[in-house]
């Protein structure tokens, strides 16, 4: 899949990160896929990197993996659960690697700076914040748009999630559901709203993904979406470039 | 009312040393300034940066006002930093300045307290108008 994404990729002239993760540690079901394990998946994301020459981002659920895979990936990410959790924190600040940082499903978006600061607190200022869709009740994930400029508010860029945004948590009773026909609509609002970077997990065979698979996006949409997504991103470029940065009744 | 020797008073001799009176870092919160200003029952918070320099004031009067201005959630309200609301060019005084000087300085501007800073901008102290208005009357603490 990496082969076809770098196609897709270079066609539309949207540089990438391959994500791929070794363990998952929030799956709905003690029976469910968890991945290949930290040594075996690592090792898979290391050839990933050096065959396709494309740097590599992976999360990690335990501060003990921390450092092995800020070894192997360019970026290291922390899942949106664990976003407070001070000792995943320090860990992915210790590799020295930009942190991939999702705002948890329960946090509120000006919160994400308490956890921001905990990183800074460990000598990294490397970070990229998602919104990944926050909790509206049970089993329901909602955006709200207003979290992209609270969270830039950081200093720091931000980046939509838009297939783990339409998923409907454990919404079938030991797995999770999604409505993947929003996510053309999702990311044209998120781009529109202003991000620096996109968040997708694709698939070539959805209903046999492993993990994730009522999310993830059919691969044969990415084109058309990443076209999409860049069509709206320059004229929101353009729109600022003429009309002036977004200012109105900002607090003094 | 004749004040006597006390009007050659310097508002050193009577400023709170930086120990009695909330001073905080430009990165805290605002919720730890009102913190402090809580621990210390004073109306201010000095906010300086790593070398000491005064980069502004926030007082209840400055909460006060933001909270019928600003709209956002208390709980975003309580995380931006303090000196995102505070008052960035405050009026200030020397500790060489007179007492009376200052206390002339508190009434004319409606203020009850004055970041005492060196010719560096340094903070050095608070000067709150009860004890000065104390000193000034020779009345003893």
């Amino acid at each position: 899949m990496a082969e076809v994404i770098r196609r897709i990729c270079e066609r539309v002239e949207i540089p990438w990160i391959y994500k791929s993760c070794y363990d998952k540690d929030c799956r709905s079901s003690p029976d469910s896929f968890h991945g290949l394990g930290l040594d075996h998946g690592l090792r898979v994301l290391s050839d990933v990197r050096q065959e396709f020459g494309i740097p590599i981002v992976s999360d990690f659920s335990d501060p003990a993996w921390g450092s092995a895979t800020g070894e192997v990936c360019d970026m290291v990410q922390v899942p949106a659960y664990l976003c407070r959790q001070t000792s995943i924190l320090r860990a992915a600040a210790h590799t020295q690697r930009p942190i991939h940082l999702k705002k948890g499903q329960y946090m509120s978006p000006w919160n994400m700076k308490n956890s921001v600061r905990k990183i800074e607190a460990n000598g990294n200022y490397q970070i990229l914040l998602t919104d990944r869709g926050t909790f509206l009740g049970y089993n329901m994930l909602v955006n709200d748009m207003r979290c992209l400029p609270i969270m830039a508010e950081t200093g720091y860029p931000v980046c939509f999630d838009a297939t783990h945004s339409i998923q409907l948590p454990t919404s079938m009773g030991n797995v999770s559901g999604g409505q993947r026909e929003f996510i053309p609509h999702l990311v044209r609002a998120a781009v529109a709203c202003g991000v620096n970077a996109l968040f997708m997990e694709v698939h070539d065979d959805p209903d046999h993904a492993m993990s994730d698979a009522n999310t993830v996006l059919d691969i044969k949409f990415l084109e058309i979406i990443l076209r999409q997504a860049k069509a709206v991103h320059e004229l929101r470029l353009e729109l600022l470039d003429k009309y002036g940065e977004d200012n109105v009744h900002r607090e003094e | 009312m004749s004040i006597g020797k006390n009007e050659t008073m310097r508002v050193s001799q009577v400023m709170l040393p930086l120990d009695r009176f909330p001073v905080i870092d430009e990165r805290e919160i605002l919720k730890e300034a009102l913190d402090a200003m809580g621990r210390s029952r004073l109306g201010i918070a000095c906010i300086v940066d790593g070398a000491n320099k005064l980069l502004g004031i926030i007082t209840d009067g400055d909460v006060r006002r933001k909270l019928l201005k600003v709209q956002k959630p208390f709980s975003a309200f309580f995380v931006d930093d303090a000196i995102v609301h505070a008052i960035k060019s405050p009026i200030t005084i020397c500790p060489t300045d007179t007492l009376r000087h200052a206390v002339e300085l508190m009434g004319e501007k409606q203020i009850w307290d004055l970041p005492v800073v060196n010719e560096k901008n340094e903070l050095v102290g608070l000067l709150h108008l009860h004890p000065a208005v104390k000193a000034l009357l020779g009345i003893d603490e």
